[in-house]
This record gives C-alpha cells, sequence and structure tokens, in this order.
C-alpha cells in the first residue's frame, strides 16, 4: 500500500488540520506516513495545499501520483488535477462552482453536513475526514477511536459531534459516491504500528535542542525556522528556558554569545536572510571561541526568495561566512529524527571544540511530517568539553594547549577573571598585535580540525556497498534520493548513494574511496550549482561526473529524481 | 571589598595625553570599590573604539566585543547570571551610530545592565570622523566640506527617557566628585541604567574641549531637579545650547526583562539543568 491524499484551498480554510487529521488516522491505525505542506507566504486566499502519503513501509518523500484530492477551491481542483493517479477521485465540496468535472468525481456536501450534523462549518475538516476515508473504504473502527483521542483535549461535545459529522459524511459518501477510486482499504487491517509521533524536522531539533540543556535563545522570526523557535517558548516555562524575541538577527546572535559567554547553552534560529545579517557576530564566536548553534533553515534565495519554499543554496555561504580563517561545524540532517540527535551533538561539539556549529535545515525539512518511533530523552547525556577546575590561580580563558582547546571559566567563578575579545588576543584574553602570538593563536584554531573531524559522523552509503552509479546528496534531499536509488535497484540497476549529514570541515576517507570504484557519481542537489560537490572539488579535488539539480523551490520526488537521470543519459 | 591594586588593569593605557577616557576609567574603579561586590561578580562588556579597550585597563571579567554590539551582547551575560553586576563601556559612534536600535530597544525592556556611554563627538579610533553626536556644523574629514555635519546631533538623554530607561544620567569626566556617585547609583539601579558621559577627545575634537565643559556644564541636582518626572527629564535633555546639564535626569522603577522572562528561581541560568523527566512528560504528550 502506498496512496497519496492532497487536500488544498485557500490559506486560512483549515486545510492543514484535516491534513494533521488524516495522518493521525493513518498513524494510529499502524500505517507511516509522510506529509508536505505547499504554502504561500499569505494568511488568506491563493492555494495551498497539505499532502499526506501513507505506506506499510518506511516512506521519506512525497510522490508525484494522487490518488484522492480533496478541494476546497476551484484552484484546488484544477492545478493538481494532471497528477491524479489512474482512477484517482477528486472530492470538493459542493459550494465550489465547477462546471466540467467528470462524473468519476465527487461534489460532496462538506460544509453542509458541518452544518446540519455538527451545527458549524468549523467542522467542515470532519467531513471532509469522513469523505476521504469513505473513497478509501477504509474501515471507520479503525478511525474512530482515534477521533474520539484526536478531540479530546477539546471535550466531550467536540468529540462527539466531530465523530458524528465524519461517520456521516463516511455514510452518505459510500451511498453517493459510486465511481472507482484508485485505491481501496476495505481489507487493511492494523498495521504493526511502530511509528508513534508526528513530528517535522523543526519540532525534532527542538526537543533535540531542549534535551541537550539548551538554556537560552534569542531569534526574530523567519519563515522556515520560526516553528523551531516557537516550540520552545511554549516549553520554556515548563523546562525554564530563557527566551526572547530581538529586534533583529544582529541582536539576536549577540544575546545568545553573551550567554554563551557567560556560561549558558545558546542557540538562534532563522533562515539565510536573517543569517546574513549574524555574519559579523559568527567571527566574533569564532574568535572569541564560544559556543554557539545556528539554526538556517534554508529557503529559496537570494534576498526574499521565495519565503516559503525550499532549497539547499546557503552551504557554500555557511562555509566561508564571516572575514578571517577559522573552524566551524556544519551539520545538516535527513530527516527529523536525525535532525534530533544533531541538535544534541550540535550542543556537544560547540561546547567541545568552542566554534560556532551550524546546523542547515530547509523548509522541507523544517516543514514536512514524518511519521517516527517514539524519542526517549531521558538518557541524554551531554558533554560540556574542557572546563576550569574550581578554585583560584592566574586563569587564562585562552591557555594553549596540544589540541587547540583551553578549559573555560565563566564570569561569576570565584577567583577568577574571564577576558575575552574579539581582536587578537594573549593567552590571558587582552589584546595584541605581536606576530608570534598570532601565529599562536590561528595555529590553536587550525589544531582543533583534526579532533573535530574524528568527532564526526563520516558520510554513509545506503544501498549496495558497491555499484557502477552513486548519487550524492546531502541534508533533506537524502528522502527522494534514497527512494530513487531502492526503485532503481529493484529494476536492476547496480547504483546506490553517498550521503553527507556531517558536511564541514569535509570528511574525505569515504568519498576518495568511492571516487575510486564507481563509474559515475552523481551529484543530487536541491540548488542550481551543486554546492556540496563544488566543496568537495575543492577540498579533494575530485569532481563529480553528473549533476542533477532542483530549484523550484519544490521538494524532489523519487520519480523526478529518475526521470532527470534518464533524461541526462545517466540511465 | 575590593582593593585599588586588584583592579589594576593588567596591560599598559594606551589612550593619548589628556584624553577624557583617563578620568572615566578613575571613575569607575571609584565606583567599584564604592559598590563593595566581590570582583568575580561584576562583567564588563565594550565594543570598539578607544574607549572599548577598558577591560585592558582595569582588572574585571570582561567580553571586548564588536562596534556597535555590546549592549545585546551585555544582555546575554545578564540574563545567563543575573548575579552579575554587567556594566557596559561604549563610544558614540559605537552605540549612537552602528548600535542605535539596540539602545533603544534595551531601554524599552529594562534590561538590568548599565551602559556608561563615552560621548566626545568623534569616531576616535578610527581618526577623528564626525559621530552621530558631533553637533551640526561639526567639520571633520568625513563631513561635507564646510560648513560641515549637514545635521543634528543624537540626543543620547532624550533618546534614552523616551525609549524606556529606567534609570538616565550625564556625567562629565571632568566632574569626579559627580561621575562616580552617577557610576555607582547605575550599576546598582535594577533597571537599564544609561549614562552620557562627556568625555573630550584630545586629539581630535576642537569644539567639544575640557574647556568648553568647564564653562558650560552645571549640576541638575543643584538646580533641584525632579528626577521622577519623565517630562521635566525630558526637558533638561533637550537643554543643549549655552549650559549643558550634567546628574541624573531620571530615576524611576519598573520590573526589569529578567523578571519576566522563565529564568529558572534557584539558580542563575546557566548552572540550570533542564529536567529531562519533564521533557519526556511532554514529549509522551505528543504521543499518538
Ligand atoms: C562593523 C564595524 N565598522 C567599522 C569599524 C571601524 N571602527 C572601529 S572604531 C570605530 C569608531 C569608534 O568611535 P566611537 O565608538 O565613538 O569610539 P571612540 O574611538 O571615539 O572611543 C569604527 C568606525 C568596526 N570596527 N566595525
Ligand atoms: S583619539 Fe581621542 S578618544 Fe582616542 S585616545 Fe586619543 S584622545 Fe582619547
Ligand atoms: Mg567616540
Amino acid at each position: 500500500m502506498d496512496i497519496t491524499l492532497q487536500i488544498g484551498g485557500e490559506a486560512g480554510q483549515g486545510i492543514n488540520t484535516v491534513g494533521d487529521l488524516l495522518a493521525q488516522v493513518f498513524v494510529k491505525a499502524g500505517f507511516h506516513t509522510f506529509t508536505i505542506n505547499d504554502a504561500e507566504s499569505r494568511i488568506r486566499g491563493g492555494y495551498n495545499y497539505t499532502q499526506i502519503r501513507v505506506s506499510d513501509n518506511p516512506i521519506h518523500a512525497p510522490v508525484d501520483d494522487l490518488d484522492v484530492i480533496v478541494a476546497f477551491s476551484d484552484d484546488a481542483v484544477i492545478k493538481p488535477r494532471n497528477k491524479l493517479a489512474n482512477d484517482g477521485v477528486i472530492v470538493f465540496d459542493d459550494n465550489v462552482e465547477f462546471k466540467d468535472i467528470e462524473a468519476c468525481h465527487y461534489a460532496a456536501p462538506l460544509q453542509k453536513v458541518a452544518k446540519e450534523i455538527g451545527g458549524h462549518v468549523r467542522m467542515t475538516n470532519a467531513a471532509a475526514l469522513g469523505a476521504v476515508l469513505a473513497m478509501l473504504k477504509f474501515p471507520i473502527e479503525l478511525a474512530e477511536e482515534t477521533l474520539s483521542s484526536i478531540f479530546k483535549k477539546k471535550g466531550e461535545k467536540v468529540i462527539s459531534s466531530n465523530v458524528a459529522v465524519a461517520r456521516a459524511m463516511y455514510d452518505r459518501t459510500l451511498e453517493e459516491f459510486s465511481g472507482p477510486c484508485s485505491q481501496n482499504l476495505s481489507t487493511i487491517q492494523q498495521g504493526p504500528g511502530i511509528d508513534k509521533m508526528l513530528l517535522t524536522g523543526n519540532r525534532a531539533m527542538a526537543l533535540g535542542a531542549m534535551a541537550a540543556n539548551l538554556k537560552w535563545i534569542s531569534s526574530y522570526p523567519m519563515s522556515p525556522s520560526t516553528a523551531l523557535f516557537q516550540d520552545i517558548i511554549t516549553y520554556s516555562r515548563d523546562l525554564e528556558i530563557g527566551t526572547i524575541q530581538t529586534e533583529d538577527e544582529i541582536a539576536s546572535i549577540c544575546m545568545a554569545l553573551g550567554a554563551s559567554y557567560a556560561g549558558a547553552r545558546s542557540m538562534v534560529t532563522t533562515s539565510g536572510g536573517g543569517f546574513s545579517l549574524m555574519v559579523e557576530a559568527v567571527g566574533l564566536g569564532a574568535m572569541a571561541e564560544i559556543p554557539i548553534v545556528i539554526y538556517n533553515a534554508q529557503r529559496a534565495g537570494p534576498s526574499t526568495g521565495l519565503p516559503t519554499r525550499t532549497e539547499q543554496a546557503d552551504l557554500l555561504f555557511m562555509a566561508f561566512a564571516s572575514q578571517g580563517e577559522f573552524p566551524r561545524i556544519m551539520l545538516a540532517p535527513k530527516d527529523p529524527l536525525e535532525g534530533f540527535d544533531v541538535a544534541v551533538r550540535a550542543f556537544d561539539l560547540a561546547d567541545k571544540f568552542q566554534v560556532p556549529v551550524m546546523i542547515l535545515g530547509d523548509q522541507h525539512l523544517a516543514d514536512s511530517t514524518w511519521s517516527t518511533p517514539p524519542i526517549d530523552v531521558t538518557k541524554v547525556k551531554i558533554d560540556r568539553g574542557s572546563l576550569s577546575s574550581k578554585g583560584s590561580g592566574d586563569y587564562e580563558r585562552y591557555k594553549l594547549t596540544n589540541d587547540g582547546v583551553s578549559p573555560r571559566a565563566f564570569p561569576g567563578d570565584p577567583g577568577k577573571v574571564v577576558v575575552s575579545s574579539s581582536n587578537v588576543h594573549f593567552e590571558d584574553g587582552h589584546i595584541t598585535e605581536d606576530p608570534d602570538v598570532r601565529n599562536a593563536m590561528v595555529q590553536k584554531f587550525l589544531k582543533k580540525i583534526p579532533n573535530i573531524l574524528d568527532a564526526l559522523e563520516p558520510p554513509k552509503i545506503y544501498g549496495p556497498e558497491k555499484a557502477d552509479v552513486t548519487l550524492l546528496t546531502w541534508g533533506s534531499s537524502w528522502g527522494a534520493a534514497n527512494e530513487a536509488v531502492e526503485i532503481l535497484h529493484k529494476d536492476g540497476v547496480s547504483i546506490n548513494q553517498l550521503h553527507f549529514c556531517d558536511i564541514y570541515p569535509l570528511r574525505t576517507e569515504l568519498l576518495t574511496s568511492v571516487f575510486g570504484q564507481v563509474k559515475k557519481i552523481i551529484a543530487v542537489e536541491q540548488n542550481a550549482t551543486s554546492q556540496l560537490a563544488k566543496l568537495i572539488r575543492m577540498e579533494t579535488g575530485l569532481d563529480v561526473h553528473h549533476h542533477v539539480n532542483k530549484y523550484d523551490g519544490r521538494p524532489m520526488t523519487p520519480g523526478w529524481i529518475i526521470q532527470q537521470l534518464k533524461e541526462g543519459g545517466v540511465l | 571589598m575590593i582593593t585599588l591594586e586588584q583592579l589594576e588593569g593588567v596591560q599598559k593605557i594606551t589612550w593619548c595625553t589628556g584624553c577624557g577616557n583617563f578620568g572615566i576609567l578613575a571613575a569607575l574603579k571609584k565606583a567599584i570599590i564604592e559598590l563593595g561586590v566581590p570582583q568575580h561578580e561584576i562583567a564588563m562588556v565594550s565594543g570598539i573604539g578607544c574607549n572599548s579597550k577598558m577591560p585592558h585597563y582595569i582588572n574585571l571579567n570582561a567580553f571586548h566585543t564588536l562596534h556597535g554590539r555590546s549592549i545585546p551582547i551585555a544582555t546575554g551575560v545578564h540574563v545567563a547570571n543575573t548575579n552579575l553586576s554587567t556594566i557596559v563601556h561604549v563610544g558614540d559612534g559605537d552605540t549612537l551610530g552602528e548600535g542605535l536600535g539596540h539602545l533603544i530597544h534595551t531601554a524599552r525592556r529594562n534590561v538590568n545592565i548599565a551602559v556608561f556611554i563615552h560621548n566626545n563627538g568623534v569616531n576616535g579610533l578610527t581618526q577623528g570622523q564626525f559621530s552621530p553626536s558631533a553637533p551640526r556644523g561639526y567639520v571633520s574629514k568625513t563631513s561635507p566640506p564646510p560648513p560641515g555635519a549637514p545635521m543634528d546631533p543624537v540626543n543620547p538623554v532624550g533618546l534614552a527617557i523616551t525609549g524606556g530607561a529606567t534609570f538616565v544620567a550625564r556625567g562629565f569626566s571632568g566632574d569626579q566628585k559627580m561621575l562616580v556617585e552617577i557610576m555607582t547609583k547605575a550599576i546598582r539601579h535594577k533597571g537599564f541604567a544609561v549614562v552620557d558621559i562627556l568625555q573630550p577627545c584630545q586629539t581630535w575634537n576642537r569644539k567639544l574641549t575640557w574647556a568648553y565643559f568647564n564653562e558650560k556644564t552645571y549640576s541638575l541636582q543643584e538646580a533641584s531637579h525632579d528626577t521622577s518626572d519623565r517630562w521635566k527629564a525630558i526637558e533638561r535633555a533637550f537643554e543643549n545650547g549655552d549650559k549643558i546639564p550634567i546628574g541624573v535626569f531620571y530615576d524611576v522603577e519598573r520590573p526589569d526583562l529578567a523578571s519576566g522572562l522563565s529564568l529558572p528561581e534557584k539558580e542563575p541560568l546557566k548552572d540550570h539543568q533542564t529536567d529531562l523527566k519533564k521533557l519526556q512528560d511532554i514529549i509522551d504528550g505528543m504521543l499518538l
């Protein structure tokens, strides 16, 4: 089973709510889901949709064919119509005037039933749910309990009316709609139910940051990063985390650096434009060796670009942002669960090496929802790195050591004076222009790099260990490429995937050996210029053979990648 | 509690002879001794400029940061450890130019830090260009040819008061007694304290000189100014002609930022450990 449902309409029509309901019903029934939200950067009107893919196998990407479309506006019928699978069905609210609709589609009285049975148009969501489930012949019993538990928080009356509306619309659809539907789930049983949560990348990383003892976050809203910041604020009172929405991103990162200098694990969240404003302070963090975690949820640029859409085009910008030369760490999780781990690791790495750590997400990872197994945070152990022992003596914040890392102390520690500076400084933190000290301090930075490389995860191969063709990916493009590899592999193509989560500094061992073995290596990146491939060439002299690039702001699908490979003559 | 010897700076001072910064440093040392808090509980944040080299001339926890960004950085230091007395030393180019927005936003948040603006009317360290507080008509290498800067100066005292700062004063490097008193009060004040300190730049500023300030300044307190009256304070702040008022303009109490944040109750944020069981409960609440 592998079906995709799309709910479309105008912003403000509750499309995401229907999507959430459907995903919850299917996850409760024991299946895997993957949801993408496609929203214009506006609050009302336009054409937005949410797409829920459901499968009994784990899934990692959206696909191209739609089995059921639920439309709340005429655009939501017209625009996706060419993606409808054979025997796919469009359910549209019968308020939407639509003349040339084929007989197989269903003008459903969604609002009418919501009003008649539930007493309020608000329950149109439940009606839509009922209609979709009926289209699929999904056994309603599997859904009813879920519905009750979903609406539980809202009280007894809301539960019963929503359930009644869904049920009524379900029955009515079965009665009124006689056309075929590409999917018939009448015989499905409760699935194995490994997944217990619905997690977006943003939420998973918020949980990871909180598990890592994040104590201060200062940010300024910018799509698609904002939800992470909001999640942390939501739980900040319970968990005693300091949070503030600042006047701009410069203040965000500066506050975070101040808090980190004083000993609190700190983070900022933003997207490319906000990160641009932060750049000077990234250099301050580097020079003063203050740990900081920077999350950039990339969107299509340059400038305002496509505010609510995805891209992976900030990699080189982030790798080289700021004047001067210094170590930094860049991590790009592929999915929410990895995002959780990456967030925890990011804080440890920042503390251990006292460098800026950058998490590169993107809108696709940030906003899409994966069904995932439960997360256990109780075993998370954190590592604050080298700390100066208590007691007095002449403390020197930048004491030269073999590994370039100096034990930290914080203002407030009795008997110590902690001096940091953005100027080149002596070991005691006071400023100097002495050439020998300058050299020693640059070497101090460089000494950290081999140990950082050791602490980073090497890239991973997915699919067969050896293959003729290798897709080279990073970050959230993993999902679509991974499924493309699976499909092609089943078709007898010798293909695998080399994927980077920990991007920079670049680990080259596996990379060189893969380049030595394969016939063709293909960069698959959500940008126009294959930035990871460029970075690899810069660091190793190795060049990929072919490029697959997507830069229209929409996430890749496995089908699209396969088509590009075919058109490019790779397959 | 702290002695003058303990505060003795680590580095040799590089300011020009006759620079107004000497008076501010001397006053700060006296103010800190007067405060009576342990040395390790004071943190200084400075920006970039002649003035911002203060941390190297006094022995305190310090972070010598970026041009224009000290105030948000100090806000971070403060929230991470509210037990610290956090003070900021910045120039006029720094905080009335690059960082002006931060000054206003920090004022409206009433962050419990003290900001000392070394106001010399020039960008000293970059060789004397006119700063945002240079008077109209000020001639420097980067102001348009005479008649000089075709714009009015920023009024730091007026801005701080209207912005929401709860302690606003002006000192003069040449009036040590008053400056020590003001600085001590500013650090003790629970809320955002801004002190505009008149600081002659001996090398570049031929207009705002020791003689100029000696002649024009008068004490607000001797003129029995009411520091709780916002409108009177603003009126005084815009007195900027033949007479320049120095002293405390405005001094009131309002809730500070930290009291409105979800900071831990029992210990500084920096020492707090998130209760993972509570986080697990939150996650369990998300399970379907
Ligand atoms: C972002 C940035 N822009 C410019 C500079 C160059 N710069 C260093 S100090 C300074 C002006 C200092 O003037 P002020 O803040 O009034 O301090 P003063 O030297 O007068 O004490 C400038 C423009 C810098 N360091 N950083
Ligand atoms: S240039 Fe002016 S402000 Fe800078 S040290 Fe010399 S006198 Fe002082
Ligand atoms: Mg100046």
